[in-house]
């Protein structure tokens, strides 16, 4: 990374959200030649699977969704029946507001560690800082399946390394699986693995921020830290809470490090999460479409809350 | 946070660019620390026995080194098929990144560039479709494709998988910001074809918008677990993820005689050095593209 | 089944119509002449050997093998592929447990009619009830799990504790091994449903009833009568008094426990030798088997934990041809339960297996040249019947997740059951049956 003055355009080919972050939607872009048919064409293959295995399917599970099985009577139509089941049934409830109160610990938290992360990289440009940015981001690329199976082999009570850790801090061998300790050592295997991609994304973020809006608090005297957050983190808001609408959409669809977990911890139940719960009415039990009802509970929550969420934000974006 | 030290250096550095290096450095000492530990164990546990795995201190090496035992024991386990994991991950996520980066660079550019009927709807649903959960999606996709009779091949685990709304997004974006119209236009009077436009002027100028699609979708598919979780029931076409936690699964299981705690730990090993050697060779690609999601 | 009437099959034409050029690739070899093939799903270890075997003695039928799973990773698969009407193999290998839960499913053919009613003086009685359901058979049993007490004969003996014969001397031998060490338990509470099952099955609490053949819509749940309550107040006690280990069985840091003094006993299966002969490297020598504890001294109650059977799916292409290969797989095949029995350490359930002296008189090096198989034969002559719901998965999940409740604290033992039943209960309701309690 150069210092260099924003009017020298950077290597267009490189890293054009630099340029042109802060100006919002050009007009000009905005402009659109007439060739509809080709256009069209351009777009067809992606339509075509995005039908095929997007527009079907989902069609096929509210289809489904719209009957209800038991294993005696078999499958009847029970039209919106199984919805309102599903915003009654406790085992749901619970695990929906389990995965709210996960997020509203983890992503502040990761997002948190993240925003620091990108803040020093953005401050220095050492090797050290080129390093980290490839340290970073390797948790990412590790399956979650082998993130959990790794972690749950380092929270072991006994030979993990904390245990060593725990013990010497006079803590005896402390479970992680166990009680509500649980939930953060979930939460910390999330961390792990995502901190590192928004930590890019929201540097990425910071190095379109042109110079000159916080030069001028530089010249007034302000220290590195407050240029950092009361000019930077500002400037980036936008990719801060877009960062916050994925991470939100992935915490409610929690699925993949619980049911490897649940190996280890005992206490990660059925319903344990909404899409557990799915996962196990289908598999564990048959109900297919039960499950389907689940699911689209479950994208239907994550859509309002994305949308209130990027809603809200714009408004906040739109008042400051 | 603001301490008087780093007034002091900010003072001493005038010119911007050069603040206080101490805060920024400690802050990525400790991420280093928090990113590399639970990798460096698995390297570590991978050279160690069973039972030293189980009684010896966790980041340090047990009493025999026995990487080459169990990189021998991992491939040669089930008549080699680790192997053929490995090449069933790289070949699914090869085939569907490769598929899914053309389909979203493709579409990507039409809705940037093009207007036709329909186009603003399907620009709003794009959002809503990167919010779909994929597992509500796998089960039904799995009873439309065993009517197709093509669940437990290839393509139940590919043709899903080219599904990338939000690599489609990512181009639609990065298209707006970084290809002047004009330049379209100018191409056009030159009586270019549309194809050509795309392939000589319009790809080159979004590559980086490309590669970091094509890596999103290529660890999308390499780390996917659910799909093909459920669309395979032929071991000789499991990938990585699956067939790692089915031999865990049988480790924790009354059937096993053997316990794979080192075949698991080592295959974990194996499972992440190709994603994470990928990600570190074309790291230059990649940086500009992945911020280009956070334009919008 | 599902529901998927005509709007399903439109959706798939229209999925057909968009994928075209490729379903064309998932190409199908074509019947022909030859030996009829038959494919079975087992995840047996060391199954190979077996499949070998069967196929160099048959030149009509010749098995093709898959391990798609072990346990509950293959019945996610199985139903999927009842659900969608194809992908389930012609012989699947099924736990007991499970069989009621496939026949409500419609899932599983009634060898019956092919024969196999023949095979019932083969095998174990109890096992063979659990295969059958009055003359439909199911299953065909292969292997069984029946219980015995592993403990550490040098650390019983060093301490001079003696081996507990009945579970309150088990309780008195907990505080004692406490005593000793204070970082070693008598056991762990593992978290297992089949372990629990075994114990309450030992405990003469017989929690389920069911009979599709009499009635496929009644089912019995009783799961508070005081012989089950009392398995859950007597564990949950060691438990509570910390005398009692959490880990669930089969993790890292369970077996890294057996294999440190930190367990003192395990309350096991016939299938354990072999599983701990595998994994248990620092402690091999130092076990001993003796019958499980009683509850009244002087009793010979038994339980059992875990076991299967091969039974045919209802997509079986050529059904005849399946039960043959679910029958003589293992079978009385001397070639088989040889691999059985040395390799893969299954406890036979074949009479005629269990009793030759090859099996009875095999002295085990990680017992010290004890021959455990004396204690577990016996054990498996004495479990009586015992049967299961139509949805136990549900049943075993609802049970670990209120026992984890419990072992966390969030819950009082004694409620673990009451509350297991209401749930139970509750969804065997939803489910369309008339509860008996």
């Amino acid at each position: 990374m150069t210092s260099a003055p924003p009017t020298a355009a950077p290597d267009a080919d490189r890293s054009p959200p630099r340029r042109r972050v802060d100006r919002g939607p050009r007009r000009s872009s905005r402009r659109t030649t007439a060739h509809p048919v080709a256009g069209m064409l351009f777009v067809l293959p992606f339509f075509l699977v995005v039908v095929a295995f997007l527009v079907v399917p989902l069609g096929f599970a509210l289809y489904l969704s719209l009957f209800t099985k038991s294993l005696v009577l078999g499958s009847r139509f029970s039209g919106l029946d199984g919805y309102v089941k599903a915003f009654t049934d406790p085992l749901l409830l619970d695990g929906f507001l389990r995965v709210l109160l996960f997020g509203a610990v983890q992503i502040p938290v990761m997002l948190g560690i993240a925003l620091a992360g990108a803040l020093a990289l953005d401050a220095v440009t050492t090797r050290f800082a080129v390093l980290y940015r490839l340290i970073a981001f390797m948790p990412y690329a590790v399956p979650a399946v082998v993130g959990a199976l790794m972690w749950g082999f380092l929270y072991s009570r006994t030979f993990g390394p904390f245990t060593g850790l725990t013990t010497a801090l006079g803590l005896g061998e402390v479970d992680f699986f166990g009680g509500p300790l649980l939930l953060l050592s979930l939460g910390n295997v999330v961390t792990w693995a995502w901190t590192g991609y928004n930590t890019i994304v929201l540097y990425s973020a910071l190095q379109g921020v042109p110079r000159e809006v916080y030069e001028a608090a530089v010249v007034d005297g302000a220290s590195p830290v407050q240029v950092a957050l009361r000019v930077k983190v500002p400037a980036i808001g936008r990719a801060i809470s877009l960062a916050a609408v994925f991470t939100v959409i992935g915490t409610l669809q929690f699925f993949t490090e619980p049911q490897v977990m649940a190996r280890f911890a005992p206490t990660i139940s059925a319903g344990y999460t909404p899409n557990l719960y799915a996962y196990n009415q289908a598999f564990a039990y048959s109900n297919f479409n039960y499950s389907a009802t689940i699911s689209f509970t479950l994208g239907f929550v994550v859509f309002v809350v994305a949308y209130v969420f990027v809603f809200v934000s714009r408004r906040r974006g739109a008042g400051s | 946070m603001s301490t008087s030290a780093e007034r002091r250096a900010a003072a001493r550095s005038r010119r911007f660019g050069e603040p206080s290096p101490r805060v920024p450095h400690v802050l990525m000492a400790a991420g280093v620390l928090y990113f590399l530990v639970p990798l460096l164990w698995v390297v570590i546990a991978a050279t160690k026995s069973q039972p030293d795995l189980l009684s010896t201190p966790a980041l340090w090496f047990g009493r025999e080194f026995n990487l080459v035992d169990n990189v021998v024991q991992l491939f040669r386990e089930d008549g080699g098929v680790y192997g053929r994991w490995l090449l069933n991950t790289a070949l699914y996520s090869g085939v569907s990144a490769v598929g899914a980066t053309a389909l979203a660079a493709a579409a990507g550019y039409g809705l940037a560039r093009f207007s036709f009927w329909g186009k603003r709807f399907f620009e709003t649903a794009l959002l809503g479709m990167i919010m779909v959960p994929a597992t509500a999606l796998v089960l039904p996709t799995y009873l439309i494709l065993s009517r197709l009779e093509i669940v437990n091949t290839v393509w139940a685990i590919i043709l899903p998988s080219l599904l990338s709304p939000f690599g489609t997004y990512l181009v639609r974006v990065y298209v707006a910001e970084s290809v002047p119209v004009e330049l379209i236009d100018a191409a056009r009077v030159d009586r270019a074809g549309e194809l050509r436009i795309f392939w000589r002027i319009v790809v080159p100028m979004i590559r980086p918008a490309i590669v970091t699609v094509f890596l999103f979708t290529l660890v999308a598919t390499w780390n996917n677990y659910f799909l093909p979780l459920v669309m395979l029931s032929d071991t000789d076409l499991y990938p990585l993820t699956v067939g790692l936690t089915t031999w865990f699964n049988t480790a924790q299981q009354e059937a096993g005689t053997r316990v794979l705690f080192t075949l698991v730990v080592t295959g974990a090993l194996f499972a992440i050095v190709p994603l994470i050697t990928a990600f570190v060779l074309l790291q230059r690609f990649w940086r500009g593209g992945v911020g280009a999601g956070a334009l919008k | 089944m599902l529901g998927i009437g005509r709007v399903g099959r439109t959706a798939s034409t229209l999925a057909v119509g968009l994928l075209l050029a490729v379903a064309a690739c998932g190409g199908e070899s074509g019947a022909g002449g030859g030996p009829v093939r038959v494919s079975v799903w087992a995840w047996y270890p060391e199954f190979k050997g077996v499949v070998d075997a069967f196929n160099a003695s048959h030149t009509d039928v010749q098995v093709d093998w898959t391990n798609v799973g072990t346990g509950p990773d293959q019945y996610a698969k199985l139903k999927t592929a009842f659900t969608a009407g194809t992908g389930a193999p012609d012989v699947a290998m099924v736990e007991f447990q499970e069989i009621p839960t496939f026949v409500i499913l419609d899932a599983l053919v009634d060898m019956g009619e092919f024969g196999a009613g023949d095979d019932r003086d083969l095998y174990a009685e109890w096992a063979w009830s659990q295969a059958t359901d009055g003359d439909k058979v199911y299953a065909i049993p292969v292997d069984g799990g029946p219980m015995a007490l592993m403990y550490r004969r040098d650390l019983f003996e060093r301490h001079q504790i003696p081996v507990p014969t009945t579970w309150a001397g088990y309780a008195e031998a907990a505080a004692r091994i406490k005593a000793v060490d204070p970082t070693a338990f008598v056991a762990s509470f593992g978290s297992d449903g089949g372990w629990i099952n075994g114990l309450m099955w030992q405990a003469g609490c017989r929690p389920y009833g069911y009979s599709a053949a009499t009635a496929r819509d009644q089912v019995k749940i009783n799961l508070t009568s005081r012989e089950c309550r009392k398995v859950f107040e007597f564990h949950g006690d060691l438990v509570d008094r910390g005398l009692m280990a959490k880990d669930p069985f089969f993790t890292a840091d369970a077996t890294a426990a057996l294999d440190s003094g930190k367990y003192w006993t395990w309350a096991a299966a016939g299938w354990t030798p072999g599983y701990v002969a595998g994994s248990l490297k620092n402690t091999a020598g130092k076990w001993a088997v003796a019958p499980m504890p009683q509850w009244t001294e002087g009793a010979d109650d038994q339980g059992d934990w875990g076991g299967s059977t091969f039974a045919v799916t209802k997509q079986a292409r050529n059904k005849k041809a399946a039960t043959t290969v679910a029958r003589e797989l293992f079978g009385s095949s001397e070639a088989a339960w040889d691999v059985g029995l040395n390799k893969a350490f299954l406890y036979p359930l074949v009479k005629e297996v269990a009793a030759d002296p090859a099996f009875t008189g095999k002295a085990y090096e990680f017992f010290a040249g004890q021959k455990v198989n004396e204690i577990f034969v016996p054990v498996s002559g004495k479990l009586g019947e015992f049967q299961y719901t139509p949805f136990q998965d549900f049943v075993f999940s609802e049970l670990n997740d209120r026992s984890a409740e419990a072992m966390s604290g969030s819950r009082p033992w004694r409620t673990v059951l009451e509350e297991t039943q209401k749930n139970v209960v509750a969804y065997a309701r939803q489910q369309g049956f008339t509860v008996t309690e």
